[in-house]
């Protein structure tokens, strides 16, 4: 059941660097990041009893990275809500994104310049494709802070899209 | 509703995964494993060990209980009338076989002899007494136990009295 070392290692080269994006994204740190993919390969490779066909071992594995992230960034003291923030309503008509020219690059480099709150809750939904009920229930926040928290996260990226797009000009 | 970026980031969803973990991430990890599968048997080890430590206490006290027990259940408990008999005879015996011990040094072969054949009753004795606490008939065996003291008894009477003549045959022939 310990699977050999040659298939652990396909497994790593097969989500290795996806799942170091998913820890990277959300800690920001290179380093808390690696620290986050070597223990939840440690754990996905020790614990592989436990896992049941029920998701791909990819889920699984990805399950593992984001919530020993969660875990580091608590750890770091980060708060995902500040008070005044959850009584707001969360304002879709507000938001226009249509001037911004759209760059890969640009929106990533743009989302690490994100606070740690935002940054979270845009990543898991935008690129981990987490509805707000999964990220609520992740973070242990409500459904509806999370939607305000994506809402306002997107407004910010927007801005600091702007700027650099003023400044290339 | 307005989701271009919700689209676009899902179109392009491979360029935002450019970031790549140093190289030398496997070997650590390698390294933990290897560390984690030496550790297992060093643990299995250690519980196995606490496991016959514990079996070993409790098989220690459970021999220990049982011979209290054993110790506790005399032939009084059984029936007060035999334990006296076997009182006097055991008294009895003591006398004889301090009498028979003062003909030891003139006669040592012969008393070599005796003691065998009374070493021999005492042991039957003893098996009596420690079948006693399990028997299903324990005023059988205490019969047997008071029995084997009389016939201890009766056979020191006649080791005495040979032992006796035996030494008044040997002053005799001296003179």
């Amino acid at each position: 059941m310990q699977g050999s070392r040659a298939a652990q290692f396909e497994l790593y080269k097969l989500y290795a660097k996806a799942m170091y994006n998913v820890a990277l994204r959300i800690l920001n740190y290179e380093e808390e990041a690696e620290d986050v993919l070597q223990e939840a390969f440690l754990d996905a490779f020790t614990r592989i009893v436990d896992f049941r066909q029920e998701t791909t071992f990819g889920l699984w594995l990805k399950q593992i990275v984001i919530n020993k992230s969660i875990n580091y960034l608590r750890k770091r003291k980060m708060e995902f809500v500040s008070t005044d923030e959850i009584s707001e309503v969360p304002d879709e008509d507000s938001f226009d994104d249509s001037e911004i020219r759209l760059q890969a690059d640009e929106i990533r480099t743009a989302i690490t310049e994100l606070p740690d709150g935002y940054r979270v809750v845009l990543s898991l939904y935008l690129l981990e494709g987490y509805d707000h009920e999964e990220i609520a229930h992740i973070l242990k926040i409500s459904e509806n802070t999370s939607r305000t928290q994506y809402m306002r996260a997107k407004k910010k990226l927007k801005s600091i899209l702007e700027q650099k797009g003023m400044r290339d000009e | 509703m307005n989701n271009r970026l919700e689209t676009f980031v899902k179109e392009n969803r491979k360029a935002f995964d450019v970031m790549e973990p140093s190289a030398g991430l496997w070997a650590k990890i390698e390294q933990e494993l290897d560390n984690k599968k030496k550790k297992k048997p060093i643990k299995l080890y250690l519980w196995m060990s606490a496991a016959a430590a514990i079996v070993v206490v409790f098989g220690l006290a459970w021999l220990y209980v049982g011979k209290l027990q054993n110790k506790d259940l005399e032939i009084a408990d059984v029936s007060a009338s035999y334990a006296k008999k076997e009182v006097h005879f055991a008294g009895l015996i003591t006398e004889k076989r301090d009498s028979l011990a003062i003909f030891a040094s003139a006669n040592p072969e012969l008393y070599k002899k005796f003691t065998a054949d009374l070493k021999k009753l005492d042991e039957d004795y003893e098996r009596l007494k420690a079948e006693l606490p399990t028997s299903p008939n324990q005023t059988f065996v205490v019969k047997a136990m008071v029995k084997n003291r009389e016939i201890q008894l009766q056979l020191l009477k006649q080791q005495l009295l040979i032992i006796n003549q035996v030494d008044d045959y040997k002053r005799v022939n001296q003179i």
